[in-house]
Formats: structure tokens, sequence, C-alpha cells
């Protein structure tokens, strides 16, 4: 059994991956609407985001709606897979096999 | 890393809690232009049915078509966001036909329970097939969501007290009040 992903587990991260997994591959969603999902503060959201993106597990677009800066962002192909790893992980823990 | 057995049943309810919030969230957003078409429709037909007397006959076929028409190009708008392929959207876009379905469904309820109950005032014709939705929307609600459920009980309350205690202006009510509920639903469904 493979064992878990490290940057995944964090409790906040796992839901930030767990949101934007449960979207149709490359959907973007908007910064306030997961925060708000998540019920995070700007800052938490902002750090967890980071050490996300870093590990190249989710994808950061930034652009501009009118005058108004907008930040969405989406699971990445290494992202999705790294979620269904720890995942099936924590199943198998579940289930007997650690 | 170590995680525990503890760790792993709550890491997995987490997941599953926000996988549900994001259902719930765009079953609202596919929900909404849905209510506020609706609530337009309920808003004209009863508003032209009030100040145009002998409009009935012309405005509720027109609106309805109006209705019809403008849910089935917001269905297909919205089927089309869903990238083809992953077995997620197939099945959402399943939820789409199973949803024009259930319309004939009670459209045809409707048709039964008219010729059954043979209302025969307007009036009487206009609450009986109103009252019908803000209760599909209550138990919806209980499945998907409050905001839904809130909906059906401010629409069905605004129906019954526009029935009982308004008995002259019931159309001008439905309308502003049985349509606007709608419609500023729909709205707030957005905004979730």
């Amino acid at each position: 059994m493979e064992g878990p992903d490290e940057i995944i587990h964090q409790s906040t991260r796992l839901r930030i991956a767990a949101t934007l997994n449960a979207l149709p591959s490359g959907e973007l969603l908007e910064f306030g609407k997961l925060k708000s999902i998540l019920g995070a503060t700007d800052g938490n959201m902002a750090t967890h985001l980071g050490a996300l993106e870093k590990a190249g597990y989710i994808a950061v677009e930034k652009d501009f709606v009118g005058k108004k800066p907008r930040t969405r962002v989406s699971l990445t192909r290494a992202g999705r897979k790294a979620f269904e790893r720890h995942v099936a992980y924590l199943r198998d823990l579940l289930n007997g096999g650690g | 890393m170590n995680v525990t057995r503890e760790e792993a049943a709550k890491a997995l309810d987490d997941i599953n809690r926000a996988s549900d919030r994001v259902v719930q969230l765009k079953g609202y957003h596919h929900g909404a232009p849905h209510f506020i078409i609706w609530g337009l429709v309920w808003l004209g037909a009863n508003s032209a049915t009030y100040f145009i007397p002998g409009s009935d006959k012309y405005a509720w076929p027109a609106a309805l078509a109006f209705g019809f028409v403008a849910s089935m190009i917001a269905g297909i708008l919205q089927s089309r966001k869903w990238p083809r392929g992953r077995h997620a959207s197939a099945a959402e876009r399943r939820f789409g036909y199973r949803m024009g379905m259930t319309a004939a469904v009670v459209m045809a309820f409707i048709v039964c329970i008219t010729l059954i109950a043979q209302p025969s005032t307007s009036r009487e014709i206009n609450a009986m097939i109103s009252i019908i939705f803000p209760f599909l929307y209550i138990a919806g609600g209980i499945w998907a969501g409050w905001r839904l459920l809130a909906i059906g009980l401010v629409t069905a309350a605004a129906i019954m007290i526009g029935f009982y205690w308004l008995p002259d202006h019931f159309d001008l009510w439905m309308g502003l009040f049985g349509g606007g509920s709608l419609i500023a639903g729909g709205i707030w469904l957005r905004t979730a």
C-alpha cells in the first residue's frame, strides 16, 4: 500500500482538493466561492493554496472582470491523481490494509 | 508520516462533506435560472390577467410557451458547460434529461388533478395549480438543501394568504408575491 500524501493530508488542503475534485476536469472555482465553501480565512486559504500550487496539484489563474481582480483555481491532472491515490490509501487503512 | 484509522475516518468524512457541498451548490446554480424564468411567467401572466380583463385566454398560453422555451434554452446552455467524456459529466447530462421528463410528469399530474377536482373559478384554478409547485420545492428542499425548502415555504404561504384574504386582487398578488418570490429565490440560489 502506498503511503499518505503529506501535502494533501493536511485538513484544509484535503478539503480544498476534495472540493475541486468534485468539479468537472479543468473547471475553475473562484477564490471567494472556495473560501466560503470551506469557511476559511483569506490568509489561511492563501497559505494552503500556495502549498498545493508549489506541489503542482492546483493551477491558479488571475485575471480581471472589468476593473475587479479575480482569482480562480482548478485541480491539475497531477493533483487529481494525487488526491485519488490519497483517498485510496485512507480507504485501505480503514479496511485494515494498514 | 503516520495516519491513524481515526484520522483516516475523519479525513474521508471531510472529503464526503466537501463533495456533497459542491453537488448542492451546483444544484442551486442549475436551478436558479429556471426559478427566475418561471417567476417571470407567473409575474407576467398574472399581472396581465389582473390589469387587462379577458386577457387570460392568450396571456397564459403565451407565458407558458415562453417559460418552456426559455427553460429548454437554459438547460441546453447549462449542459454545454459540462465537458463530455467524464463519468460525472455524463451523469449531469442525464440529470438534465430526467429534469425535463419530471416536468412532463408534473404537467400530466396537473391536467389529471384539474379534470378530477374541476375547480369552478379562475381563482381556484390558479391557486390549485400554483400551490403544487411550492410543495414540490419543499419536498425537494428536504433532499437538496434548505434554500429550496425556504423558497417553497414562502411561496406556499403567499398563495394561501392571497387565496383567503385577497380574493379580489388574487391575480395581482400571485404575480407580485408568487412570481416575485420565485425571481428572488432564483437570485438567492445564484448567490449561494
